[in-house]
């Protein structure tokens, strides 16, 4: 994955969505403090952020709903002067999108298509296309007040491609839905990237989806860009300024935890405390003296002898990561102070 | 297949229009508040004409009164469908998918307003049957559709576009709701209420309520045969009331429409509407103190008569009873301006006077002056509307030269009416419009319903 993401920064994709120095303030709170990143034709950019990081406003903005105090934006070359113009290049699936429970998902999209300017026929037509193209071919016709929460997500995102657009905002759109349902709309989300060469902001809350399928990430804390770049660049960089290698995640089978933890203690001197994680099942977090730190190579040795520990303990090791090594844990450290 | 804007698109606001339409008529609100609406009207001439009082009402007063309902109904339906078209999309977060549009804003209010009025046609349609039967053939019919249109309109544009106006400024649609509401009975408790109409600030305040002057100049233009010219500043308030209305929806909402709702930009605004309020407060508090200021006594000697050419009569309820007065100056000098009233008091009831509203359409006539030895006659309609025994007699009264005097005032003898029940109304030829109207009404609600299901699959999720 991530040497398809390096191959992809190397090409010449133009740049679709070009924030400068946005800022916008509600009252003496400052939402946002000069937002500026770049968004590239066939990439999904994922923006997180903690509650009140400053999400919602910048896609306020950057979707024509707001004007910010200072700053501009284009997208598709078109300057935030031209709001008219940049709404006519852009897709938009807001977090708590309503729909008319009396219109059938046919007429919902032939309307919008309308609303953009195709002619009546030209609309009903794109909108079967869309309809297929979402998955959505068999319940056309059906009212939108009959559908599951997943096929109102569908309908949505066919609503937001009703455009042709160049940039697609999508604000939690596997919200609510079961997991099969996630990762169905997570696959139709790289799809639109990919084959239609589209440009995603991609707002979630669940980092594992941002993970896998953005190629870039923007991580918002208090209404500054606090990281940017790849998601692999991202996690490297701040892999190396956070304390690392005193921690690890172990899974092994549920009725092996209590003799795992037992065995780690016994055979580890290194190892200061075992505990579960929350409500993953069969997941232990092992954490380890300071005298590790900055040195790799002892990391890697500790590492080797709890695993050495485990299989002699003839314990299944189901999955095994150091802290810190994913997005969540980057998340969790560059927020931790706005959050606190 | 690219996003070209087609040379055969439709044009926004048509969208927008025919889609708020269908929301409206087809599974919507529209044909339910129809619905009430007719059952409103059809109670209304049933009562009309089984109430043993309310069936002696003069046709020319029932159609008036039908037609006054049906048009505050209306308003009341136009003003409820406009307070939800914006706030009401907010709450159902179906507004940002429309704003995101490339549609000018004006457009989206433009298709919104035409749909919202759209009852108003519809309404009227329904009331017109309602009325033919309460007219009875009276010539009234024609007029009063006509008139009732034109103001009508003008109404229900006014009320519509100040509903969508609140909308636009409210954060939730009970916020909406409520301030319309709290509008509509503000402007319609004076308008219905009796007696509010007395005084100078009375009349001011009738003149600059838009529901009570369009009521008022119905009335007089209809009923009491006064002619336009006479009383058609009454028709001021309510076209101010459209027109800025109107001009605020489509110059400053719809420009300012956005996903929040909607703030005043103008500082001066605020400043201007508190100047308008406080002076209209100063105006109201001179209008009150004028029409109480205390009145000294002058006595005043009269060489002038009024005469009667009615003896004691006996009538059915329903039935006129026309005479003449006539006024003579006998002095040797002119008159001043001369003021004739009617007064009718019930004997069966201690003397009570009579609602004159009901029972006459005009209770004074007001004479420029008369030369020395000139006589004028005038001519008198009563329209009995309850049995029983009465008194009827004429005051002549010279107008006061200033706000410091008075005058003497001078009667005619008292006339003895009494008045037999008689039904006018056919109360079997009524209900066929009163069942059939609202039955129709639910025919078509059904048709639309089976119609619009025949179109969408009833597949489950």
């Amino acid at each position: 994955m991530n040497a398809h993401r390096d191959s992809k920064i190397a090409s010449p994709q133009p740049e679709v969505l070009v924030a400068e120095g946005l800022q916008k303030s509600y009252g003496a709170r400052h939402a946002l403090q000069g937002l500026t990143f770049t968004l590239k034709a066939g990439r999904i950019l994922g923006f997180l952020g903690p509650n009140g990081a400053g999400k919602t406003t910048s896609i306020r903005i950057l979707t024509t709903m707001m004007e910010p105090e200072s700053g501009h934006f284009t997208v598709d070359g078109i300057s935030s002067d031209h709001p008219e113009q940049i709404r006519r290049r852009i897709g938009v699936l807001p977090e708590n999108l309503g729909f008319p429970r009396q219109m059938t998902g046919i007429e919902y999209l032939t309307y919008f298509g309308q609303l953009y300017g195709r002619s009546p026929a030209n609309a009903r037509e794109f909108a079967l296309a869309l309809l297929e193209d979402v998955g959505m071919q068999q319940r056309g016709k059906s009212l939108i007040g009959s559908y599951s929460h997943g096929m109102k997500q569908r309908i949505g995102i066919a609503r937001a491609l009703i455009n042709d657009p160049v940039v697609v905002f999508l604000d939690e759109p596997t919200l609510g839905l079961d997991p099969r349902g996630q990762q169905e709309l997570l696959e139709l989300i790289q799809r639109i990237a990919r084959e239609r060469g589209t440009g995603v902001i991609l707002c979630s809350h669940l980092l594992s989806e941002i993970e896998n399928i953005c190629d870039d990430v923007v991580i918002l804390s208090s209404g500054q860009i606090v990281a940017r770049g790849t998601v692999a660049e991202v996690v490297d960089r701040v892999q190396r300024n956070i304390v690392l290698g005193n921690a690890l995640r172990i899974q092994v089978p549920t009725d092996f935890v209590a003799k795992a933890t037992q065995a780690l203690k016994a055979a580890i001197p290194n190892v200061t405390k075992v505990t579960p994680i929350g409500e993953m099942e069969g997941w232990l977090r092992v954490e380890l003296i300071e005298s590790a730190n900055g040195n790799s190579e002892k990391s890697h040795l500790i590492n080797n002898t709890i695993l050495g520990a485990l299989i002699r303990a003839k314990i299944p090791i189901l999955s095994f990561e150091v802290e810190g090594g994913r997005l969540q844990d980057v998340f969790l450290h560059l927020t931790e102070e706005a959050i606190q | 297949m690219k996003n070209n804007p087609s040379t055969k698109a439709l044009p926004a606001w048509w969208l927008v229009f025919t889609r708020e339409l269908s929301d409206l008529w087809v599974g919507g609100k529209a044909l339910i508040l129809i619905l009430i609406y007719t059952i409103v009207l059809a109670v209304m001439v049933y009562v009309y004409s089984f109430n043993t009082e309310l069936s002696l009402i003069p046709p020319k007063e029932s159609v008036y009164e039908m037609l006054k309902n049906a048009m505050a109904v209306s308003m009341f339906v136009g003003l409820v469908i406009g307070a939800d078209t914006l706030s009401g999309e907010r709450e159902r977060n179906t507004f940002e998918s429309l704003l995101l549009t490339p549609v000018s804003r004006r457009q989206i209010i433009l298709g919104k307003f035409l749909a919202a009025i759209s009852i108003w046609p519809v309404a009227y349609a329904i009331a017109i049957p309602f009325m033919n039967v309460l007219s009875q053939g009276d010539e009234i019919l024609v007029p009063a559709i006509l008139w009732g249109l034109g103001t009508g309109t003008i109404s229900v544009f006014a009320f519509t576009a100040l509903g969508m106006l609140v909308s636009f400024w409210s954060s939730s649609n009970k916020v909406s709701y409520f301030a319309s509401l709290g509008v509509y009975v503000l402007l319609l408790v004076p308008a219905e209420l009796p007696g509010t109409s007395s005084g100078a600030a009375g009349q001011f305040l009738q003149w600059i309520n838009p529901m009570a002057s369009v009521n008022h100049f119905l009335s007089k233009h209809l009923v009491n045969y006064e002619p336009f010219s006479l009383f058609w500043s009454w028709l001021i308030a309510p076209t101010v009331l459209a027109i800025v209305s109107l001009g605020l929806l489509f110059f400053y909402a719809g420009p300012g429409l956005r996903l929040e709702p909607g703030k005043t930009s103008w500082p001066w605004a605020k400043k201007l509407m508190r100047t308008m309020g406080l002076g209209g407060m100063a105006v109201l508090i001179l209008m009150l103190s004028l029409s109480t200021s205390p009145v000294r006594a002058q006595g005043q000697t009269s060489d002038l008569q009024i005469s009667i050419d009615l003896d004691a009569t006996v009538v059915k309820t329903g039935d006129t009873v026309e005479y003449n007065t006539v006024v003579t100056n006998n002095s040797a000098v002119a008159s001043p301006p001369l003021i004739v009233a009617m007064n009718v008091v019930n004997l069966d009831a201690k003397g009570d006077t009579v609602d004159p509203e009901d029972w006459a359409p005009k209770r004074t006539q007001y004479i420029e002056s008369l030369a020395a030895g000139e006589s004028v006659s005038l001519h008198w309609i009563i329209n009995t509307i309850l049995e029983g025994n009465y008194m009827v007699y004429m005051v002549l009264i010279p107008e006061p030269a200033d706000s410091a005097s008075t005058s003497q005032a001078v009667a005619t003898s008292g006339i003895h009416l009494t008045v037999n029940p008689f039904t006018r109304l056919n109360p079997g030829g009524v209900l066929p419009y009163a069942i059939g109207a609202p039955l129709l009404v639910i025919v078509i609600m059904y048709f639309v319903n089976r119609r619009r299901n025949q179109h969408i699959d009833a597949g489950a999720s």
